[in-house]
């Protein structure tokens, strides 16, 4: 067996491993993972006594060393730019949608109010709305009513809080990925 | 760093294949140190040199400029 073909059977056994462990999880039963994990433990060792010798060619590993470097570079500054820009959306003003809220108290007493969702950094006004709502008596608003409202809110900035969750995520994976990256080079600094 | 791989291989009649297997190495390694695109490790460079059985300095010279992938200096 090449090394190859060793390297794609032990990333379809962890991949079904992992697939039978999270589903076995959800479906509550324990004793999957117990069976599986051992068992792909044990096709992977038996994969790994198959391989041929592979003759450790120094030009390839320092071009594999090279080639991960630059991969690891152009992922860090990359990445460190998706993360900021995403996560701006959180915290810049300009890039979250303008929401006003209008008070009209009619000619018999009641007091209706109507809001509406902007387009971010939009000046107000009828092509930039995205959506509107109107409570028609906010004094007898119902919980229907009050629930619509904040979930009218909440929405409104959901997918900016969406897109500043995934920018979280990437700065930290990138933030663990350069942590390992730290850890390793300490290990080889010391082991050489 | 310039070597003279290639001429001491033809003295031998010796292959790239066989030049490579017999140090340890891919025959793409022995091409681009052929190539002088390339410079090996002091331990290739010694076991090269022990193969053809000449001093390290009878195979490889080094001259001031910029190297390869191995010169880390990309």
């Amino acid at each position: 067996m090449k090394r190859i073909t060793y390297l794609t059977c032990t990333l379809i056994v962890a991949c079904m491993v992992a697939a039978m462990v999270g589903w076995s999880m959800a479906a509550g039963n324990f004793l999957i993972p117990v069976i599986a994990i051992p068992l792909g433990i044990i096709v992977i060792i038996a994969c790994q006594a198959q391989v041929d010798i592979v003759i450790a060619d120094e030009r390839e590993n320092r071009i594999r060393g090279r080639a991960a470097l630059r991969t690891l570079e152009v992922v860090a500054i990359g990445g460190a730019i998706a993360a900021i820009i995403l996560y701006s959306y959180i915290v810049s003003i300009p890039l979250t949608p303008i929401i006003t809220g209008k008070l009209v108290i009619t000619d018999d007493g009641r007091q209706s109010m109507t809001i509406a969702e902007y387009q971010p950094g939009s000046v107000p006004g009828p092509d930039t709305l995205v959506r509107s709502t109107t409570i028609n008596d906010l004094s007898s608003m119902n919980e229907s009513e009050a629930i619509a409202y904040s979930s009218y809110i909440r929405e409104g900035f959901k997918e900016n809080e969406n897109r500043g969750l995934a920018g979280m995520t990437i700065g930290g994976c990138l933030a663990a990925m350069l942590a390992i990256f730290g850890a390793f080079y300490l290990y080889y600094d010391r082991k050489y | 760093m310039k070597n003279r791989i290639k001429v001491l291989r033809a003295e031998r009649d010796m292959t790239q294949e066989q030049l490579a297997e017999l140090v340890g190495v891919t025959r793409n390694t022995i091409i681009s140190m052929e190539k002088n695109k390339y410079s090996p490790s002091l331990k290739l460079a010694y076991r090269i040199a022990h193969l053809f059985g000449v001093g390290i300095d009878d195979v490889f010279t080094y001259e001031e400029e910029i190297d390869g992938p191995s010169g880390d200096d990309e």
